[in-house]
């Protein structure tokens, strides 16, 4: 608990919010608002298991302690009729609903926008759809890693006669997690100035499409399709990644103008072909790109990558190792800033309730904000179903033995 | 709580005043905010900010008016030019800055300290300002000072090393991705700030830190090889377009483009090798040994990448898209910019907002402003200004500068 010190203000006191919904990007919203100090109550079953805690990397401890922190969780069926209306009556009381379920399976289990509406008129609700909550691919399925050749975004990347370029991860599921809270933190300022709620919809899709990026213009003007340049850079070299001593090692320098290109070449000991008349210039460097590139990796390639980049940085170069996991994990920058802190989690086990699942230690990443008056808290990681004395019973002010009725009878499970 | 004598909620967040100091590797958040309602002011050096003077432009003829690459980093923005380093612009600055809710900056963690206009300076002005600085490597630490763009950020982040083909150098993703996630959450932490406020009875404002490197760091979770390093002593690295582990999984040629596809659960092979047979004929993709999960067809990973290949060539990447969904298959069509601007369902949920630039070699053009749909409140839908648009309704409107001292300040280079 040392970083949730109960006298520190917290920037969203007293802001109720009821989160539902599985994978990466809700989850991922509402621990950026737990952590801000809104009160987040994740309502799940132990019935539905949330898919992500079975994904290889995260069984080791990997995004659940992330994604699900700085929240209260409680576990309800809402398939049953007193699931439903508990969960109605978590609406009641809270802010903000917020959810990733289909139009169609909200209408079924009876929690439905208008519902939410008759039972908190002026919740704002923040609806997260795949491809879009209307429209022609209304039903249609799709997941993260594969949104990003959905939105453009892998012909941009890499080179011409490349396959689409991909990274490894689910791509716009996290633009999509942070443009959320934006959404949502302002919806409330507006409710408090005018009395007005809103209903936003978001889309996987639309999160990965507003990071298109000027090419998205570029072809609107001047009839041009994606330019794949692999690293390098319109208007400036050298600008891309060589290689270095050791295995998959590799440096990354981006000199950006004549007076960085004096710096570099002072920082490899002025070597003779750096002083060739052709690389002078910017432009001179972009003219003779391979050429440079190939004198440039021929000096990185015996060289330790991270000395390397103490040096160009020292002599005023931007350059960066490509880092590998144990360069974060045990980078004195990011441990200064406390960025990975130590945490508990549980590894999910299918048909076991979850409280009996085997509990780890792991690292989890803080939100890469500092605030100076609110700090923004890591958050405590509670398991499913840990509040549900607390949201049941104090919140709500159901009786013990109700509680104990409806966890017998799968209701509260 | 503040007034807004004109605000109705016609946008979602209310015109604060922002000044945005950032150049464009955070100019996302001002933008955000300001197509949401925000007044955000950018503030530019006399000679203006250098990204206009980056392509790309119209028919490639460079034009400061007309770079697309700022276009795109500042819809809704006004614009006024002020020289920082100067004493009169300094002072200026301290001027806008009193009635000022935040500024967005994103210099070296010395420069505006050294000019006697850091945070500290200007808290003790304004108790109320919030201001949040966006740097390559955060405001403390070791690499505080170290300077990125975004390759460099991409690099040091560890996101380019799962990104490219495996036996290839890693490679960036080509839309500037770090310029994204360090402003998203800037912008967060803005709104925060303020509703702390003004709406939670903070009363004061305060200082945001955001580090490009960590945010970045952020948006890789899966692969998490901080985690992987410290239980497995592995590191992560590039896997390609297609998965090795999951067949099929990433994008396929087809007849006339790339097909995404992603099968996952023993049914959703069972529909797809059925398909595969009724196109192909081929009795091999009813294989037995193929059903089951992904790991009971891991190891033939070859033989059914061939098998959908073949399949996949008879087909349209639409005819692929729309005929796997109704099969209740993930197939995802691998798009260019002219498929998003054409796609129904973008259309259809209010994404694309039309700005006229009122310039003949610009026109009009689509903007994907419409992240959040909804019938309550709309993105605004100016377009970036043009150099110190601004400067008149500004220095003359609200700071009262007469139209002699505006002309002499010009003439001096201070605006």
């Amino acid at each position: 608990m040392t970083t949730d010190a109960t006298n520190t203000p917290s920037a969203l006191p007293g802001i109720r919010v009821v989160e539902f919904g599985p994978y990466v990007a809700l989850p991922l919203t509402g621990r950026i608002l737990g952590s801000l100090g809104a009160e987040v109550i994740k309502v799940e079953t132990n019935k539905v298991l949330d898919e992500m805690a079975f994904i290889p990397a995260w069984s080791r401890g990997a995004g659940q302690p992330e994604y699900q922190r700085a929240k209260r969780r409680v576990t309800l069926d809402v398939r049953t009729e007193a699931g439903r209306d508990l969960m109605l009556e978590l609406v009641r009381i809270s802010d903000v609903f917020m959810t990733n379920f289909r139009r169609n399976v909200l209408d079924r289990w009876g929690i439905d926008f208008p519902a939410i509406r008759r039972q908190r008129p002026d919740a704002i609700i923040m609806w997260q759809t795949g491809l879009g909550g209307h429209g022609p691919y209304y039903t249609y399925k799709s997941f993260g890693i594969l949104v990003q050749h959905l939105s453009g975004v892998s012909l941009m990347t890499g080179l011409p006669d490349d396959p689409p370029g991909v990274v490894n991860t689910s791509y716009s599921d996290y633009h999509t997690g942070v443009f959320q809270p934006a959404g949502i933190i302002a919806a409330l300022m507006r409710r408090r100035l005018t009395g007005k709620t809103a209903s936003l919809e978001s889309s996987i899709f639309k999160s990965g499409v507003a990071t298109g990026g000027p090419a998205l213009l570029d072809y609107q003007v001047n009839g041009r399709g994606p330019q794949r340049r692999g690293n390098r850079d319109p208007w400036a070299a050298p600008h891309g990644v060589y290689a270095c001593a050791g295995h998959d090692r590799y440096i990354a320098i981006a000199v950006a103008d004549d007076a960085q290109w004096q710096r570099f070449r002072q920082a490899m000991g002025n070597p003779a072909w750096a002083a060739s008349p052709e690389f002078e210039t910017r432009l001179g460097r972009r003219r003779n790109e391979d050429a440079l590139n190939s004198a440039i990796a021929d000096w990185t390639k015996d060289q330790d990558s991270n000395l390397l980049m103490s040096l160009l940085q020292s002599n005023g170069v931007p350059a960066g190792i490509v880092a590998q996991g144990e360069d974060l994990h045990d980078s004195k920058h990011l441990q200064s800033r406390s960025f990975y802190q130590e945490t508990r989690y549980w590894e999910a086990q299918r048909g076991v309730k979850a409280t009996e699942w085997a509990e780890g230690e792991s690292v989890s990443w803080s939100i890469p904000a500092r605030m100076s008056e609110t700090p923004i808290s890591f958050g405590k990681y509670r398991n499913i179903g840990d509040d549900n004395l607390y949201v049941f019973g104090e919140l709500l002010g159901m009786p013990r033995g109700e509680i104990e009725q409806l966890e017998a009878a799968g209701v509260i499970y | 709580m503040p007034r807004f004598d004109d605000y109705t909620g016609e946008h979602l967040i209310p015109p604060y005043r922002i000044l945005d100091l950032t150049d464009r590797r955070a100019a996302f958040c001002g933008r955000l905010l300001a197509d949401y309602g925000a007044d955000v002011v950018k503030v530019e050096p006399p000679g203006g900010d250098p990204s206009r003077r980056l392509g790309p432009f119209p028919d490639d003829t460079p034009d400061a008016e007309r770079s697309l690459d700022f276009m795109f980093y500042n819809t809704n923005k006004r614009s006024i030019t002020l020289e920082l380093e100067s004493a009169e612009g300094r002072a200026l600055f301290r001027r806008l800055v009193a009635d000022a809710d935040v500024v967005i900056e994103s210099y070296n963690r010395h420069y505006l300290n050294a000019l006697g206009i850091g945070y500290d300076d200007l808290r003790a002005q304004n108790p109320g300002l919030i201001v949040a600085s966006v740097t390559p490597f955060g405001g403390s630490g070791e690499w505080a000072d170290y300077q990125g763009d975004d390759l460099v950020v991409m690099a040091a982040s560890g996101y380019m090393q799962i990104t490219g083909e495996p036996d290839e150098p890693p490679v960036r993703q080509g839309n500037e991705h770090s310029h994204y996630p360090a402003a998203q959450y800037a912008a967060v932490g803005i709104l925060a700030a303020l509703y702390y406020r003004d709406f939670a009875g903070g009363g004061v404002g305060q200082h945001i830190d955001v580090s490009s490197q960590e945010a970045l760091i952020t948006y890789y979770t899966d692969a998490h090889p901080a985690l992987l390093w410290r239980k497995l002593g592995q590191n992560v690295t590039r896997v390609g377009t297609n998965s090795t582990l999951v067949i099929p999984l990433g994008a396929y040629p087809c007849k006339d483009g790339w097909i995404a596809a992603g099968v996952i659960t023993p049914r959703e092979w069972d529909t797809l090798a059925e398909w595969i047979h009724e196109v192909t004929g081929n009795d091999e993709a009813l294989n037995e040994a193929y059903r089951g999960g992904n790991q009971d067809r891991a190891e033939h990973i070859d033989i059914i990448t061939a098998l959908f290949l073949e399949f996949a060539e008879n087909f349209t990447v639409q005819e692929l898209f729309h005929e796997g969904q109704r099969r209740n298959l993930v197939f995802l069509p691998v798009n260019e910019v002219a498929d998003l601007l054409a796609d129904p369902q973008l259309a259809e949920s209010g994404f694309w907002y039309d700005i006229d630039h009122q310039d003949a070699a610009v026109g009009a053009l689509q903007y994907p402003l419409g992240i959040f749909h909804s019938e309550e409140v709309s993105a605004r839908s100016r377009p970036a200004p043009t150099l110190g648009v601004d400067n008149t309704a500004v220095y003359g409107g609200e700071l009262g500068l007469s139209a002699d001292e505006m002309s002499r300040l010009r003439s001096n280079g201070v605006i």
